[in-house]
């Protein structure tokens, strides 16, 4: 048993006044209540948490004083002597980066989408995608600034044309990938690893091809690796301001990394487990201001509100003024309009529905748009259902097409409609027919239970123009119009405006579609059903007559609506959320880009990136192997050496002073946290996932990687000679295994076959 | 205990005790204190062995008379008794059957039915088959599962009495699972919950029972009840899979209690600590797991024949079977035997006719115009092909005999053409490649008409065997492997199966065998030894049970398949709905398996009023402040928190759990959730508790000692419960038992909740 005085030695020792503690220093220790006795037999766990009274332990970086302003140019120099080698990384970074760059001159993987967004905010055409809007506004800015005008298709596979300066955009994304590497370096300063350990980390994510090539083109993960670091540096400033609440740099760096919060989910959704690390770290903080008794009331509601304002308020603020941002460029009609809410489109330059005759009558035709959050238009095509009636398919679908159209006719026990009658418009509970135009078959519904929503009734078409029966009627209940106010004053159905919803004649069920996506035989479109109780609350069995066609009407000179930002923005995000739980795993397609999250850190396979033809350069992102290795491997060794430590702790051997304790849980549980919630998750999603989606938690493996390698090595007590050989032959191995591995991020060029050295495991898509 | 030099602070600590109950205003807390009879006389009269014996006498009187009413009601087959049923039926006949549950309980089924004299012979085919029509002794199987829930509720009273709780306390949280219909309509079927319960109920017993002899360490008693939980605890895990919770719950408490005995301020030596770990390894590990594979034994010791289980197996564990067909039909296939495969997982022949594939597929791709090959379902004379050598071959004998690692060639009879595959993508895959066939006395194309045969698990030397041999046929220049895939080509090829190359050779599903031999070589002199009658042949123990434990698990995780009943985890607690068991429509009797609305919504409750008494407390004592005295705490984290520890492991893994669920996975963890209720119920109620009440060790610190006394308001509220409860259990009687029947405005005033699917519900206007 090493007694404690010993081990101090071993460890750094926080040196003067200003050395600070750090959020974990509940789990530290000091030798006073180490070696309290406690004569209870029962369990009390709470007894070994209290943190040490007035000890601060310093968790983060050493805390030095400051310097004197310097008087000389040598002085200056000597000062500032520690920002040399990131500068160097820097360079070299730009080097790594923009090597090559434009060496594919075509459109190269998602460069297709994300390179066609971007169009569309140059010619200001509403789209809709999966992902939140800012990186692909900053693709656009990227375009704007390069000169690039918009009218490109970025069909996958196809040459640039002259006329788009993609070398241009890419280097600017690029830009965000060569700021890896100056972040990560200072991560690792601030997280207080040892220069050796900030020189390695500072390394591997130079070295590191997958991170290089993902940053080499026109996608979102340069961008959302970016803000990713800069949350964690900013956390990492935040937190060694612990000791200095309320100081302006304790707020900067706080409101920083809300904004980077705000910034990353802004980016991409995966942008929320970054966040979740800085909520537990937050909570874990916060728990710890909880039982410092000193500390007033006053201040404890000044920490949490500072929290509340910076990290709940502020991200929100930013990715909302991201969808402002959004609605304000894109004032246009697009291929995206039909996922939004029919007002939000009236008011879209170029849009047709002022053309709209006002009220509905019989002979009208029109389409439906469902009033749920997200909700589509309903829709009806050839293909059936595959189990219950196996009659023809009735979904809600996101795009305009002829399929959406239904005819507005009588039911069947009245005459038939002639369009020299006397026009007759639909009032609130007239019972009348649907029928779809292009297979002339009629909106029914009947007692077999829906594909999906097992307890409510599938909705199908059947029959044609003359063959039906009474389940083909639909009651027309008005609920309100946006206009005219409440039903009393309602007497017509109006596009657009007037909620209206359907009920079976027969069966009293209302027509709904609840955001349920079908499977691949209904093509992933959103399921329509029969809902049997009455929820007069349910938006989702809302409908509005969005266009509307009827030669007998005149147009009704509908003016622009408007539609509110708040209404639009969640709209949208719901049916973001819809369509991203619609990007399940097809069992039936054999999808060779798609990998398992378990293929993920021992790197089993790589992404082809573009066409695998001998005469063009090939992309494939796979990590440097030593880099994912060494990462996963790292975490392994950290949870055994805090299991090590926690029994040895249980049996009151002394490893390490506070500070040495402290330090070690604080910076292994933002890497752990941090590699763990980003990892995690993508086990529990249903949705398909790609090699990429690792890329963000790799930075926590590598994080991880030099603070284990600096416990053990550079920090310990090792001869100075020793850790100068593990050093020279950790970067040489990293530096030569990236030179090895250069060839997939800067591309490989001639018959791939050759480069059967890159085939370090048995990957089945690497060779062909 | 502790060595001396290390104790320091023990003053300072007792002193802090004594202060906590200084504080504490409530007299009786102090009249009670170390004098059991200034409790109440309520209490007292109570808590004698003679008044607790006759409320438990009541109680399990009341439980046996519940779930043996009406047993005989329906006469037919419910819900899951045509699984259950069945395999009872199967160890009669001996007949091996695969399921994904583990034997125990199906095996107890199995006796139960053979000791009341069920002959097998009835299959339990559908819902509402009758029982009576056909003679089968089914009450007596019923019996089985109907005791043992009726001996749960003891059980539940006894742990609640075992943790410290007066006797009204543990009375209400066994009335709790007594009149709840759940549990009732459960026990009194066919399935396998009850014994499941039976044996996670004493299970909890056995291992509290053990912790409160910690201070008797390695006596008889704390070696017995540790050998006792590690018992039950495998007939848990042998009923059904889900006791694998069971385990998993003993084995958190266990490395809590571990940790806790290492912790130095205990004084323990690591010698000492290495003991307990061990003891417990032996009493928790080994023993329950020779017990769970003695299960398996007596399991393959009575199916020895062959029966509906038999495909789901391995060639070899087939061959162990009595009168199973490969074991019958098996034969070695020799040089030019005429033969015809099947596809293992599609059950496809292989097949070729003369028509040829399109030139150009639809997406644009090209192919080689060769001769189709497919996958076809059905006899036909396009299915046969010989197998030609390609080296030299003795004149008979043997050496005429196909074996693994040979290297064959197929010629399909009807077109005179060799079997091939080529570097050309597949009509449906681009990705694989495509198979066609290649004249024989053409030699041009020869190396890519060869094909090595690798016989699944097969040594060097082993022979090629109808059925039971299973191999992949792997294309010798391009390492493909024929393989098939359920998708259809389109009408060029009469929509019949795609047979591609998979570029993974070793892939699972590329397994084919041979399904009949339509003729042979006349060079064979060899047949005679296909009439001869097969032994059965043997396989280790340890070969069949990993066999069938590692299908077990795949096919409990493939049970995907939508069910009207399936309901996922989050609405278990709040009884949203429930699972039609039976229905019967002349007389509109129907069995709805729906728990006792008002016991669980107490249960509920009382689990929101513990989290938040604990999140409460955790908080408080941040902030330095003592809210609740340090006993009735401590009996709160570890009596309680051990209740809650339960109920969660046995209900929190579900949301993890893609496969089908269904609220009768809840049980378990609503027994938990009553254990939890009384003791929250006390809390509420009462500041006493029974402490300590762990057996006094020889040199254990004697500590003050308290008694529960709820006073008159125990019983009375308990009472008051009770009657609600049973109340509320009669009310929903009808959909438990099944009778009588009930007209629509009857069931509808039995819908409590809107989502309950009952039938023949009236029409609402």
């Amino acid at each position: 048993m090493q007694s404690a005085e010993d081990t101090s030695t071993r460890r750094r020792v926080a040196k003067g006044p200003g050395s600070s503690g750090g959020f974990m220093s509940g789990s530290g220790y000091d030798t006073d209540t180490l070696l309290q006795y406690d004569d209870h037999d029962h369990k009390d766990g709470h007894s070994k948490l209290r943190p040490p009274i007035g000890g601060r332990v310093s968790s983060g970086r050493l805390h030095k004083p400051y310097p004197t302003p310097p008087t000389s140019i040598s002085d200056f120099i000597h000062q500032n002597l520690e920002h040399l080698p990131p500068a160097i990384y820097t360079l070299l970074s730009c080097w790594t980066r923009f090597h090559k760059i434009g060496l594919a001159d075509i459109v190269v993987w998602d460069e297709a989408h994300f390179g066609k967004f971007g169009s569309h905010y140059l010619k200001r055409e509403f789209y809709f995608d999966v992902h939140p809007p800012l990186g692909k506004m900053l693709v656009a800015l990227a375009g704007l600034l390069s000169g690039y005008d918009g009218n490109f298709e970025f069909k996958s596979g196809e040459k640039y044309p002259a006329a788009v300066p993609y070398v241009a955009m890419r280097v600017m994304m690029a830009t965000f990938g060569v700021a890896l590497v100056p972040l990560g370096w200072y991560t690792a300063v601030e997280l207080g690893l040892s220069p050796w350990a900030c020189h390695l980390v500072a390394l591997m994510i130079l070295c590191d091809v997958a991170w290089l090539c993902i940053s080499r083109f026109i996608l979102l993960d340069s961008m959302l690796l970016f803000f990713t670091f800069t949350t964690v540096f900013f956390l990492t400033k935040f937190h060694n301001q612990q000791y200095h609440s309320f100081s302006f740099d304790w707020w900067l760096w706080l409101a920083l990394t809300g904004i980077s919060i705000g910034c990353v989910t802004s980016v991409k959704w995966v942008g929320l487990f970054v966040t979740a690390v800085v909520g537990i770290y937050t909570i874990e903080d916060l728990w710890d201001k909880l039982g410092d008794l000193r500390m007033s009331t006053r201040n404890q509601l000044r920490h949490w509100s500072a929290r509340i304002l910076c990290l709940i308020i502020l991200p929100i603020l930013v990715y909302m003024a991201s969808f402002k941002l959004h609605f304000l460029i894109l004032n246009h009609t697009g291929p995206g309009d039909a996922q939004m809410s029919s007002l939000f489109q009236a008011h879209l330059v170029g849009n047709d529905f002022w053309k709209n005759p006002l009220e509905v009558a019989y002979g009208s035709k029109i389409t439906l748009k469902n009033m749920g959050w997200g909700g589509g238009l309903l829709h009806s095509h050839v293909q059936t259902y595959p189990s219950g009636s196996n009659q023809q398919q009735v979904t809600c679908y996101h795009y305009k097409d002829d399929n959406n159209h239904w005819l507005v006719l009588p039911r069947w026990n009245e005459p038939a409609y002639n369009p020299n009658d006397e026009l007759r418009f639909v009032k609130d509970g007239d019972v009348v027919r649907l029928q779809h135009p292009p297979t002339t078959r009629n909106l029914h519904s009947h007692p077999i239970p829906a594909p999906i929503a097992k307890s409510n009734y599938e909705v199908s078409c059947y029959g044609n123009s003359t063959v039906g029966d009474v389940q083909d009627h639909w009651v027309i209940e008005i609920v309100d119009d946006i206009r005219q106010g409440k039903k009393d004053n309602v007497n017509r159905i109006r596009s657009l405006t007037t909620r209206i919803r359907l009920r079976h004649d027969i069966l009293g069920c209302y027509l709904s579609a609840a955001n349920k996506v079908l499977p691949q035989w209904g093509f992933k479109q959103i399921e329509v059903s029969c809902v049997k109780e009455s929820d007069p609350d349910d938006i989702h069995t809302y409908w509005n007559v969005e266009s509307h066609w009827n030669d007998r009407l005149p147009p009704g000179d509908v003016k622009h609506y408007k539609s509110p930002f708040l209404r639009d923005f969640w709209h949208l995000n719901v049916a973001m959320m819809t369509s991203n739980n619609a990007l399940i795993p097809d069992p039936d397609k054999d999808d060779i880009l798609a990998s398992h999250p378990t293929d993920w850190p021992w790197l089993r396979l790589g992404l082809r990136m573009c066409g695998w033809g001998d005469h063009q350069p090939k992309y494939y992102l796979l990590g440097t192997p030593l880099v994912w290795w060494g990462g996963a491997l790292s975490l392994i060794v950290f949870v055994m050496l805090l299991g090590t430590y926690l029994v040895r702790w249980q049996r009151r051997y002394v490893d390490m002073d506070a500070t040495g304790w402290a330090h070690f849980l604080y910076v292994g549980k933002v890497a752990f946290y941090g590699w763990f919630l980003h990892y995690a998750p993508f086990f529990i999603m249903g949705r398909v996932t790609y090699l990429h989606h690792y890329l963000p938690t790799l930075y926590f493996s590598v994080l991880m990687f030099g603070h284990v390698i600096d416990h053990c090595v550079f920090s310990a007590r090792w001869k100075e000679k020793t850790k100068r050989v593990v050093f020279g032959v950790a970067t040489f191995a990293i530096v030569a295994n990236f030179w090895w591995f250069r060839g997939m991020a800067w591309g490989i060029e001639g018959p791939v076959n050759e480069y059967w050295g890159l085939q370090w495991r048995k990957v089945s898509y690497f060779r062909l | 205990m502790a060595s001396p030099g290390k104790i320091r602070n023990r003053k300072p600590f007792s002193t802090t005790r004594s202060d906590s109950y200084d504080q504490d205003d409530e007299d009786h807390v102090h009249a009670v204190y170390q004098r059991p009879t200034a409790r109440s006389a309520f209490e007292q009269a109570l808590d004698t062995p003679k008044a607790s014996a006759a409320v438990v006498g009541v109680l399990t009187a009341l439980a046996f008379a519940l779930r043996f009413y009406k047993i005989n009601h329906p006469d037919q087959v419910v819900f899951d008794e045509v699984h259950f049923g069945k395999f009872a039926s199967y160890y009669i006949l001996r007949q091996y059957y695969f399921d994904v549950h583990p034997p125990f309980a199906k095996l107890l089924f199995g006796l139960a039915g053979w000791f009341v004299g069920f002959d097998g012979h009835f299959t339990f085919d559908n819902i509402g088959d009758s029982y009576t029509e056909n003679h089968v002794p089914y009450v007596g199987m019923r019996a089985l599962p109907a005791i043992l829930g009726s001996l749960t509720i003891p059980i539940v009273y006894a742990i609640m009495k075992e943790t410290g709780h007066s006797t009204v306390i543990a009375a209400f949280s066994a009335c709790i699972v007594l009149f709840d219909n759940a549990h009732v309509a459960q026990s009194r079927l066919i399935l396998l919950d009850a014994t499941l319960i039976f044996f996670m109920s004493l299970t909890i017993y056995s291992y509290i029972r053990f912790r409160k002899l910690r201070y008797w360490e390695f006596s008889v008693e704390w070696w017995s009840w540790l050998i006792a939980t590690g018992f039950f605890m495998a007939c848990a895990w042998g009923s059904k899979v889900n006791g694998i919770l069971t385990v998993l719950t003993i084995g958190v408490a266990v490395l809590i209690d571990l940790w806790d005995i290492l912790d130095i301020k205990k004084g323990h030596t690591l010698e000492h600590f290495w003991k307990h770990f061990l003891a417990r390894a032996l009493g928790l590990i080994v023993v329950p797991f020779i017990i769970y594979l003695s299960f398996f034994y007596v399991h393959f010791a009575v199916l020895t024949y062959s029966g509906p289980g038999d495909s789901f197996m391995s060639p070899a564990f087939q061959e162990t079977l009595i009168g199973n067909e490969l074991l019958m039909h098996s034969q070695e296939l020799h040089y030019y035997d005429v033969i015809t495969m099947k596809h293992r997982d599609t059950k496809v022949f292989l097949h070729s006719h003369p028509d040829r594939y399109p030139l150009q597929y639809d997406d644009g791709r090209i192919s080689s115009q060769g001769q189709q090959v497919t996958g076809y379902g059905y006899e036909d004379a396009n299915n046969h092909w010989q197998i030609i050598p390609t080296k030299a071959l003795p004149e008979a004998g043997r050496g005429r005999v196909v074996q693994h690692e040979d290297t064959i060639q197929l010629l399909h009879m009807n077109t005179q053409t060799l079997l091939l595959t080529h570097d050309v993508a597949s009509p449906l895959m681009p990705t694989n490649q495509e198979f066609t066939t290649w004249p024989k006395d053409d030699h041009s194309r020869h190396n890519d008409t060869l094909f090595y045969l690798d016989l699944i698990d097969g040594n060097a030397g082993d022979a090629w065997k109808s059925k039971s041999g299973h191999f992949r046929l792997i294309h010798v220049p391009t390492k493909v492997s024929m393989w098939t895939h359920t998708k259809q080509l389109p009408e060029w090829a009469f929509k019949q199966q795609e047979i591609n190359g998979n570029k993974n050779a070793m892939e699972k599903s590329a397994t084919w065998y041979v399904d009949e031999i339509v003729s042979t070589d006349g060079n064979n002199i060899d047949l005679a030894e296909i009439n001869t009658p097969n032994e059965p042949k043997k396989l280790g123990f340890f070969r069949k049970f990993g066999e069938l434990q590692l299908l077990m698990l795949q096919h409990n995780a493939g049970l995907t398949a939508s069910h009207p009943y399936a309901s996922s985890p989050i609405n278990w607690p709040f009884l949203i709905s429930g699972i039609s068991f039976w229905t019967e429509n002349d007389t509109q009797k129907q069995i709805y398996l729906i728990g006792n609305a008002v016991g669980w919504a107490i249960c509920v409750i009382f689990i929101a009023i513990y989290v938040g008494i604990i999140g409460a407390d955790v908080v408080a004592r941040r902030r330095d402040i003592e809210a609740i005295p340090e006993h009735i705490r401590n009996r709160l984290w570890n009596s309680a928190g051990f209740f809650l520890l339960i109920w969660a492991v046995h209900y929190l893994p579900f949301f993890l759990m893609s496969r089908q669920l269904f609220i009768h996975h809840y049980l378990p963890s609503h027994l938990a959730s009553a254990l939890l209720a009384g003791s929250v119920l006390n809390f509420i109620l009462s500041d006493t508790i029974n402490f300590p009440i762990s057996v006094a060790g020889r040199r254990t610190h004697m500590r003050p000692s308290e008694f529960a006394d709820l006073g008159a308001k125990g019983p009375v509220v308990v009472g008051v419960f009770a009657v609600i409860m049973f109340a509320v259990f009669v009310f929903m009687a009808p959909l438990t038992f099944g009778t009588p029947g009930l007209d629509g405005d009857a069931v509808n005033s039995k819908r409590l909740l809107s989502s309950w699917t009952l039938h023949f519900a009236a029409k609402n206007t």
